[in-house]
């Protein structure tokens, strides 16, 4: 049995925070869950996922988020608690529904987890969800680590029962990757019964009047939030400086005084509930020091908002000095770490504060024992192929052509790895309709030819609806599906075409080429390992017109390294290899890029890296002098 | 090495193809992986960073130095004959009937290919193939069948000089090669190129040009063809000599006929400063005899040309007769009015 699952409660586990929201959840008796994979969120469907083997829930990997929501919302209609995870981007996806769930409000607790990615280290943007809970006016809870995360799910259900409304929860990368000791409580019977109750309805009319009674839920929201034991204050009764701020940054700011014995000189406000603050007992702390300190990510959002509070109540809590990223004392961007505390305290306090030493102490410790690596698809990756058949197909054509790009691992198609074909990402799905523009402006005597590619779990997600569009409206499209069956940037999490469900049963998988060509559409099927083969027919199909689609069919390199591995042995004989002499220029090393061909400094040739190399074998069709040799493996 | 004038794949590209004076030889294709000839055109694909470049030793479009090709041919420092060195100019066409029935004129180029591979004196040749949905190209050939496959003239250029670079590092010998003026241009670069350029060349044992006055974009015939209808891969192509100033098209649904001044417009841009009309350094050059499509001008100019040809009379595969003298002035001034307008278009004076 998986440890999420255990029944008994009162004992520690140590939890990724991502795993408390799911046993917080649990422990609240949440029968439903539904979200779409995305760095740092994927976790909590993930673990819901195992515990489902062993408790009567339902979970599910959905389409896109905004039918994760959706599809949640229906249990919770039917009087059922149910969760529903996503990355920041996810609620970008889902706010249209958002806005409106939040009017019609809902029965059962929901609670919607945003998991955000400061800095963008897994992301194609950094974001800060946290504008979408005044935006639709629901509550929004923060926890700081994986204690908090567990208890804040928890609470959350009652929370959204209480005001019969959705809740948010934020998390943000750092915590819901750490891990810690975590005090778990019982688990509940799970023994609901869904039943849609038919005398009540759930729509957003009237309007206006909806609108007031969702302010009033967020106004007893509030109430609640005054004393609410995921708020506290530490530190001197009239701190020189008081620090306000909420999640990760906040455990940074008390590490930091802990540092720099700052105990007796700082306060630490430590907001747990972010919307609606907590009006009261912002006042009262408010008044305790001079100097404000915001610390958050990503966005000024509690500094904002206090700012405005302590300006409306000037007269109460007096004239203030703020600090934050709102004043220009941190980056209005980027993910707040240690360092940006204990440098703010050191200037502040006129301390001395070591961080640069020990930098300085982990690069000379560390230079030189980490191999460089650049952003690159992993040996064997199907990517690598079809990415090259773009590219050769592009220069065959010699018009200027250019990739569309979208979100996967393919992203990294702008950069070397990809040969810098993509030219453009941003959401998901958006290559293709990006595309759908370019597709018309033929009449104005455009005649760059445009790939656009989508992954398959992208092509499900909301690629679709752009080739409907193209369909519609006759663009000129070419998409090229890089089917490499798995949702493979996140995880490998199934998706409609694995024929696996979240929960591991079989389900009819949806058939890419066949759903495009019932859209009345030019379908073609290849092989990304085939490079000169698919690049021919790409060329090929970038001299015809309308919609035309190219499924680019490969399982992801993690996945067949699972599943039984690679067929070839690889060498470069060296006595072949020109290396950098004309005829060659380190073709492979410098042009082609796979991680497994290494340069041999000392005799300025070519050879396989034994260890990274995994054996695709397809290196061996591009070296001009054929020296890539391949031999089945034995 | 030092660096000197000779620069990289960056100048050739810079002064070649993006200026669109490639003509589509082939020579720079299949020695590199930076070069690729694909659908009748030339790109670039990646960037090279060497040091030794074989690229722009070899394209006919770069700048170079011409005395010395004829210096290193025919050990003249110069030609002042518009038709270039030679030994004869004859008339003559193939003794066989079915192969001047599928050949452009007189069959000589076709008949001549077979005879020097019957003969052992090659084994195979780079021929120019008939081309499908895509642009021709080049073909290596190595029996009478194909031979015969490849008959008739593609105006467009196929870069076929490329199916010979990979022939050669395919290890390849005694090789015939069949092209225009700009791929005989290139082939005695080569042999004059660094590091290996000789070496690569002496694989090559016979070479036979074709005459030619321009090339067209083959991208830019296939649109200019879809415009008149024609989808379907022609069967034959014919330009009559002047005054005639028509581009003739054979199909399957027939002939048709086009202005030549509109095919004019689609005709290579890199044509225009290329002032060869004869194939001055293959080894045996041919073109049509005014007047008679049954029948070729050959120009025979080297020793080894010489030989073969007249083996080929003895043997019955060629017949001759003599040109008459006013198919030969016309030629001459052909020629020497192709390179008056290439000299005027490079901007260099001629020097007649
Ligand atoms: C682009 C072009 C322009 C020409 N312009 C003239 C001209 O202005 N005046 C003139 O007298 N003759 C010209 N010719 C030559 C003429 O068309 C005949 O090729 C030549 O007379 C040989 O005739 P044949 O009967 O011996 O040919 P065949 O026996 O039919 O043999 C023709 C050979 O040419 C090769 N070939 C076909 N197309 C190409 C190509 N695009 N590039 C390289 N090789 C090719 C084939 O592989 C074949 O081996 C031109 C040919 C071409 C291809
Ligand atoms: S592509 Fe081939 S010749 Fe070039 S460096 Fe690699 S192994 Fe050597
Ligand atoms: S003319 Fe020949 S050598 Fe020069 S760029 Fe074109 S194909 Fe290459």
């Amino acid at each position: 049995m998986n440890r999420i699952s255990q029944k008994k409660g009162g004992t520690r586990m140590l939890l990724q925070a991502n795993e408390a929201i799911a046993r917080g959840a649990l422990e609240a008796g949440v029968i439903f869950a539904a979200g779409y994979p995305g760095n740092p969120s994927s976790e909590i469907i993930e673990t819901l996922a195992k515990a489902s083997r062993d408790l009567p829930i339902y979970v599910e990997w959905s389409v896109n988020e905004k039918v994760a929501l959706e599809a949640a919302t229906g249990a919770s209609f039917a009087g059922c608690r149910a969760i529903c995870s996503m990355k920041q981007n996810g609620v970008n996806v889902v706010s249209d529904f958002l806005t409106n769930l939040s009017l019609s409000g809902t029965k059962g607790g929901l609670v919607l987890v945003s998991c955000d990615d400061p800095g963008g280290i897994s992301s194609t943007n950094e974001e800060d969800a946290r504008a979408f809970a005044p935006l639709s006016d629901i509550p929004l809870l923060e926890p700081s680590s994986p204690q908090e995360a567990l208890d804040m799910a928890r609470w959350a259900f009652d929370l959204s029962e209480t005001i019969n409304n959705i809740v948010m929860i934020r998390s943000v990368s750092r915590l819901s990757h750490s891990r810690s000791d975590v005090q778990v409580k019982d688990l509940p019977d799970f023994d609901v019964q869904p039943y849609f109750d038919t005398k009540v309805s759930f729509h957003t009319f009237p309007i206006v009047a909806k609108h007031q009674a969702r302010h009033e839920k967020l106004r007893m929201a509030e109430e609640l939030f005054e004393n609410s034991p995921f708020n506290f204050y530490r530190g001197p009764s009239r701190p020189e400086l008081l620090v306000i701020g909420s999640g990760c940054a906040v455990d940074y700011a008390i590490d930091a005084i802990e540092i720099m014995s700052l105990w007796e000189r700082v306060g630490v406000l430590k907001l747990g509930t972010t919307w609606p603050l907590p009006r009261k007992l912002l006042l009262e702390n408010l008044q305790k020091s001079e100097s404000i300190l915001f610390v958050e990510d990503v966005d000024p959002f509690i500094e904002t908002n206090v700012k405005a509070l302590a300006a409306e109540a000037a007269r109460q809590v007096g004239v203030k000095t703020f600090h934050g990223r709102g004043s220009g004392d941190f980056p209005l961007c980027g993910e707040l770490g240690p360092s940006h505390l204990l440098e703010f305290f050191g200037n502040y306090f006129d301390l001395d504060w070591k961080d640069q030493e020990f930098r300085n102490k982990m690069g000379s410790l560390t230079k030189g024992k980490i191999p460089p690596r650049e952003f690159g698809f992993c040996p064997g990756c199907p990517h690598r192929g079809s990415f090259y058949a773009i590219k050769t197909a592009l220069a065959w054509d010699d018009r200027d052509g250019f990739v569309s790009g979208d979100i996967g691992c393919y992203t990294m198609g702008i950069w070397p790895t990809g040969f810098n074909q993509v030219k453009s990402v941003h959401a998901m799905g958006s290559g293709s309709g990006i595309a759908c523009g370019y597709g018309k402006l033929e009449g104005f005597g455009f005649d760059q030819p445009v790939i656009t590619v989508c992954g398959d779990s992208t092509f499900f997600h909301a690629t679709i609806p752009a080739l409907v569009n193209a369909r519609f409206n006759n663009a000129d499209i070419l998409l090229v599906v890089l089917d490499n069956s798995a949702t493979a940037m996140t995880g490998f999490q199934p998706h409609p075409g694995t024929g696996k469900t979240a929960m591991g049963q079989p389900t009819q998988p949806v058939d890419i080429a066949a759903l495009c060509e019932s859209m009345g559409l030019e379908v073609h099927v290849g092989d990304p390992y085939e490079m000169k083969e698919t690049a021919r027919r790409l060329y090929d199909l970038m001299q015809k017109q309308g919609p035309r689609v190219m499924v680019l069919r490969r399982k992801c390199a993690l996945v067949q390294g699972r599943e039984g591995g690679f067929p070839y042995d690889m060498h470069v004989d060296q006595s072949l290899c020109v290396g950098e002499e004309c005829g060659c220029g380190r073709y492979c090393t410098r042009i082609f890029r796979c991680p497994g061909l290494i340069w041999d400094k000392e005799k300025k040739k070519a050879m396989i890296d034994q260890v990274i190399c995994v054996g695709c074998g397809i290196c061996a069709e591009i070296c001009p002098q054929g020296a890539i040799k391949k031999e089945a493996k034995g | 090495m030092e660096q000197t004038t000779v620069q990289g794949q960056s100048n050739l590209v810079r002064e070649v193809l993006e200026k669109g004076i490639c003509v589509r030889c082939g020579a720079c294709v299949g020695i590199c992986p930076y070069f690729q000839y694909h659908d009748g055109k030339v790109v670039v694909s990646d960037w090279c960073q060497t040091s030794t470049w074989r690229c722009v030793q070899v394209c006919p479009r770069l700048p170079y130095d011409r005395a010395s090709l004829y210096d290193y041919f025919y050990h003249v420092n110069d030609c002042t004959d518009a038709i270039g060195p030679h030994r004869q100019v004859v008339a003559a066409r193939s003794g066989d009937k079915l192969v001047r029935s599928a050949a452009q004129y007189g069959g000589v180029v076709t008949a001549l290919v077979i005879f020097a591979m019957e003969e052992g004196l090659v084994n195979s040749a780079v021929l120019t193939d008939r081309g499908g949905d895509l642009a021709p190209k080049g073909v290596l050939c190595s029996d009478r069948e194909a031979v015969l496959g490849c008959a008739g003239s593609r105006y467009s250029a196929s870069a076929a000089l490329s199916e010979l670079n990979l022939a050669i590092q395919a290890g390849n010998d005694r090789l015939a090669f069949i092209g225009l003026p700009c791929q005989m241009e290139a082939l005695g670069r080569l042999s004059l190129s660094e590091p290996d350029g000789q070496e690569r060349a002496g694989h090559v044992e016979l070479k036979i040009g074709l005459f030619c006055t321009w090339a067209l974009d083959y991208r830019a015939l296939r649109s200019y063809l879809k415009t008149k209808g024609i989808v379907e891969i022609p069967k034959k192509y014919d330009i009559p000599p002047p005054p005639s100033e028509v581009f003739i098209v054979e199909t399957n649904n027939g002939r048709m006929e086009f202005p030549l001044s509109e095919v004019r417009e689609i005709v290579q841009p890199g044509c225009s400063v290329c002032e060869d009309m004869t194939a001055e350094f293959a080894d045996i050059s041919v073109g049509t005899l005014e007047g008679d499509k049954q029948w070729n001008t050959v120009i025979v100019r080297t020793d080894k040309g010489m030989e073969l040809f007249e083996k080929a009379l003895r043997a019955g595969v060629l017949e001759q007769k003599e040109i008459p003298s006013s198919n030969l002035e016309h030629l001459k001034e052909a020629a020497s009015n192709k390179r008056k307008r290439a000299l005027r278009a490079r901007g260099e004076e001629s020097n007649e």
